[in-house]
């Protein structure tokens, strides 16, 4: 990519390159705050180190929306994921966005566990979730009659649902983009200075001059405080590994099955997928490496024998995905969220195993802490009315391209995703510039075959977008 | 009840499909479609460019492409919709159908499944590692260089030892990608020892009592980690790894119908006639017996087809007692895996079944207390073993409700 020469010069003068703010880091949480500010009015830019938005955690999570019955009481936390489950569910529909509102039930699987039900009851009714009731063991395996005999009794939360964890940031950035924010990928901050007013940020050869910095980087976050001050955390990257099983098994059950969780974590969960598959983890592995998740068959196999024991019937159902994602833990429960005042930085850390149901609600919590810590300089321009752009649905239950005819054919079978569907989303306002993006965007090439039937037709229509790297190179070459 | 939009509607254009296709359209049955959800015909032979077909039907081994071509000139008075995708398989002999010129709901008579089989890809296999680009497997990579001409790697190793394995070795040489080495997780080779030696010949090592237990690779593949107990852990450079074999059957719009389905296989229970449980729809294929040889397939279809074409002219009737072909773990699948008793009378038929592994010794068939089948034989997996002339009496079917077969002598 030629860089523009007028880019190349540190001046922050030059005013059409200067941010109000820069937000680093395009997880679900930096999506989301890219989107306030932009509808705040001021000139948003995201940088992000990735082919694509969801290059760290948040492409790899179990995809609940939680009503927060289990959050620490009084905590950061739990107001930022009941303000971020307020928020999404306000602007879903008119993003187009599905909820799943499957409800769950915290089983208890044993005498111990069962003794602990009352306690998690208390605690969801202290957080503000009166709904929250408990079923007997006839009640429970009436409605989830596929479950082992050995599940005892159940806290039900009718509010906890399934969303797309990957449509919704898209979503957010595509809306802050509609309301002039812009993004870069493939572009990591390395470092950065302040000189009192500005930030001039260094990444991919570039230089990035911004009033305020927001700092949302996941598992790299606390090296990226380093870039403003000495962070008062450590990350402490924690690995969460799941299977998915193909859409015959979603009907295995109704509602998100939880175990009732340990201190360190919520435990191994089954859940519908919003792709009406089932998934069953994660686990929780503390390791040193913040980058790379691999999955572990033996690990699987565990995952797979707690499954069965939950749900017996799980082994006449195909595998079809295997994954696994990084929390952001710290050594702290609650979330890492603070200003640097007189240096324009919001650092936005440790945002652990709850964020894709918070990224909202910390979005208007960081708004607010930048007007608070900084008052007198956040003036941005007018804030803009929201357009709202509707995302492509692909969601199992809501009507799919296929289904509503799009004039085109499908091209990846198990997943039935259309060529316009790809062409579209390689053309889109955020469109997807690698194969991952691709394929959080349409879903192709994520079903029981992993891409034995489409993959080559993939490779020849993306050829015509900008995926980088390339699946394939011309065989006559 | 009437209304029916075509006769028989066969699902998938492969070579089972097509056989049954033919074989109605010889039978003077009139309206016949086939629906195709790719753009081509053909199913898997169409992008395979190796003479790995027609010993059986045309008794000279041609390519794949060359086959479907040869097998087209024998079928006639048959319509081929293309890019047509079956959505879903209803009881009444209805199809939900979506396509580009819109979708659709339409009812037949008679409907045939021949949807194939495909290979076990890297997910369900649970291999450790991340996911870079450049995992594929044997299916995709021959579209992906005959099909689309793009070359996805420069350097691969192959997972399994099976037939198509080694036409896996075969389509990378002729690309100009380079096999690396195979890798199988037994100590022989699931496929004829002999090739070994074409390996061999080719200069790609043959890694047996190997596991693969990492694959490396942010964004693209560039190596993998596989373990033996002999030579500990190694690490092979590659930006491609092909999974190869392990075939399955692509059931998936049986497996969401009102269908009966197997339940250790979870493939659709399907009768010595090819009779699903729901007496108009029939199964046939490779979706019934992953993965027989394409010739094996097109003879079946044949055979199915004709019965089909009598079926609708009420020669032969669909209704009768039931018995479900029980087997060991050992046996990857059995078909028929149901037995139909026709009127009140016996059955004679013959049953094919596939080994998970290899074994030689005594097979058995048995209804109760009684022996239908006892001999010994020698069974490799991947492989068709046909199991001739076993005979079931009515009162069998009167009395018992399922068969067994076991590797070992009956208890
Ligand atoms: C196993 C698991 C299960 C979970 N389940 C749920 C759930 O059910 N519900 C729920 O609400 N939450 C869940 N979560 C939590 C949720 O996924 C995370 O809280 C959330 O994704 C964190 O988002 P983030 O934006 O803070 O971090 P990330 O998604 O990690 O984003 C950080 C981004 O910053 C980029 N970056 C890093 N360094 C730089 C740099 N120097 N320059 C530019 N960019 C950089 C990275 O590439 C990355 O894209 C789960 C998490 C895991 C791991
Ligand atoms: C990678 C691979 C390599 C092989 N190599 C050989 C070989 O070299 N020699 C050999 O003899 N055998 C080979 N085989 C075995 C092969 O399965 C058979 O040769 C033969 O193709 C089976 O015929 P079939 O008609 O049952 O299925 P297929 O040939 O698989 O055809 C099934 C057709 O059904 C279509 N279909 C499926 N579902 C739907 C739906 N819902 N709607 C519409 N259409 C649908 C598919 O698109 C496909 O075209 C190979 C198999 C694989 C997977």
């Amino acid at each position: 990519m030629a860089a523009n020469p007028s880019q190349e010069t540190n001046l922050p003068s030059q005013t059409a390159l200067m941010w109000d703010v820069i937000v680093i880091g395009g997880g679900v949480v930096g999506c989301a705050i890219t989107r306030r500010f932009a509808l705040a009015g001021a000139k948003t830019l995201l940088l992000e180190r990735g082919g694509d938005i969801l290059s760290g955690a948040s492409k790899a999570n179990s995809a609940i929306l939680h009503t927060g019955f289990d959050a620490p009481p009084d905590s950061l936390e739990l107001a930022c994921m009941q303000a971020g489950y307020r928020e999404y569910l306000d602007i879903n529909e008119r993003l187009n966005l599905p909820v799943l509102k499957t409800g769950a039930l915290v089983v208890a699987w044993n005498d111990a566990q069962l003794a602990q039900l009352d306690g998690i009851l208390t605690k969801a009714h202290n957080n503000g979730v009166n709904d929250a009731r408990m079923i007997g063991q006839t009640a429970l395996l009436s409605r989830e009659p596929n479950l082992s005999r050995d599940a005892l009794a159940a806290v039900e939360v009718p509010g906890e649902y399934v969303i797309d964890p990957w449509s919704a940031p898209l979503a957010y950035l595509t809306q802050a983009v509609g309301a002039g924010a812009q993004y870069r990928f493939d572009t990591e901050v390395l470092s950065g200075e302040f000189d009192g007013s500005f930030w001039q940020l260094s990444a991919a050869g570039q230089t990035f001059a911004g009033r305020f910095v927001i700092n949302c980087t996941g598992t790299n976050g606390d090296n990226i405080e380093q870039i403003c001050r000495k962070p008062a955390f450590e990350i402490r990257p924690r690995k969460g590994q799941f299977l998915v099983y193909d859409k015959t098994a979603a009907g295995l059950i109704n509602s998100i099955i939880l175990p009732v969780p340990t201190p360190t974590t919520k435990g191994v969960v089954l859940t519908r997928t919003a792709f009406g598959n089932l998934l069953l983890g994660p686990t929780a592995e503390e390791q040193e490496d913040r980058w790379n998740a691999p999955v572990e068959r033996d690990i699987l196999q565990g995952l797979i024998e707690k499954g069965v024991s939950m749900l017996p019937d799980l082994p006449q159902h195909e595998i079809t995905a295997t994954y696994a994602g990084l929390r952001p833990a710290t050594q702290f429960k609650d979330y890492q969220i603070s200003a640097e005042a007189g240096k324009n930085w919001v650092g936005v850390n440790g945002i652990r195993s709850t964020g894709l149901t918070a990224a909202l609600g910390i979005a208007a919590h960081v708004e607010h802490l930048l007007m608070e810590t900084f008052p007198g300089i956040t003036r941005f321009g007018p804030a803009k009315t929201p357009t709202w752009p509707r995302m492509p649905m692909l969601a199992e239950a809501e009507p799919r391209a296929y289904q509503q005819g799009d004039g085109s054919e499908i091209i990846c079978h198990c997943e039935r995703v259309t060529r316009r569907e790809i062409e579209q989303a390689m053309s889109g306002v955020v469109p997807a510039e690698s194969l991952g993006g691709l394929r959080r965007r349409t879903r192709v090439m994520m079903g029981r075959c992993n891409g034995f039937y489409c993959s080559a037709r993939v490779a020849e229509l993306s050829s015509k977008g900008k995926i980088s790297p390339p699946l394939a190179e011309d065989r006559d070459q | 009840m009437s209304g029916f939009d075509c006769d028989v509607a066969i699902i998938g254009a492969g070579p089972s499909g097509i056989a049954a296709a033919t074989a109605l359209s010889k039978a003077g049955v009139r309206d016949i479609v086939v629906y195709e959800r790719e753009a081509e015909i053909g199913g898997i032979p169409r992008h395979i460019h190796h003479p790995t077909f027609g010993l059986l039907v045309f008794k000279r081994p041609i390519s794949g492409t060359k086959f479907i071509k040869a097998l087209l000139k024998r079928c006639s008075n048959v319509r081929f919709e293309t890019n047509t995708t079956v959505t879903a398989l209803r009881a009444g002999g209805v199809l939900d159908i979506a396509a580009p010129d819109g979708n659709r709901r339409i009812r037949a008579r008679h409907i045939i499944l021949a949807t194939g089989a495909r290979e076990t890809p890297r997910h369900p296999r649970l291999i450790s590692g991340l996911r870079p680009i450049g995992v594929t497997t044997t299916g995709a990579l021959q579209q992906f260089l005959y099909g689309a001409r793009l070359r996805p790697f420069r350097r691969a190793v192959i997972v399994g030892t099976e037939l198509v394995s080694f036409t896996a070795l075969c389509t990378l040489r002729k690309a100009g990608i380079k096999p690396v080495a195979m890798i199988e997780e037994n100590r022989r080779i699931t496929a004829y020892r002999p090739l070994v030696l074409f390996a061999r010949l080719m200069g790609v090592p043959i890694y047996t009592n190997t596991r693969i237990t990492g694959i490396s690779g942010r964004e693209v593949l560039n190596q993998i980690t596989v373990e033996s107990p002999g030579s500990g852990t190694r690490h092979v450079d590659c930006d491609g790894l092909i999974f190869s074999g392990n075939f399955v059957g692509e059931n998936t719009i049986a497996r969401t119908s009102h269908l009966q389905h197997n339940q250790s296989t979870q493939i659709p229970q399907t009768d010595q006639n090819w009779l699903s449980s729901d007496p108009a729809i029939s199964v046939i294929g490779n979706a019934l017996h992953p993965a027989d040889m394409g010739d094996q397939c097109y003879q079946e279809g044949l055979i199915a087809g004709t019965f089909v074409a009598d079926l609708l002219v009420e020669k032969v009737s669909p209704t009768g007692a039931i018995m479900i072909v029980n087997h060991d773990a050992t046996i990857k699948m059995t078909t028929p895996n149901i037995v139909r008793q026709q009127g009140d009378g016996d059955v004679r038929l013959n049953i094919s079944l596939h080994v998970t592994r290899p074994y030689t010794g005594p097979i058995s068939v048995t209804c109760g207390e009684q022996i239908l089948y006892l001999k010994t034989r020698r069974c490799m997996p991947a492989r068709r073993i046909t199991l001739k002339n076993i005979k079931l009496t009515a009162s069998q079917f009167e009395t018992m409700s399922d068969l067994r077969i076991s590797l070992g002598k009956p208890h």
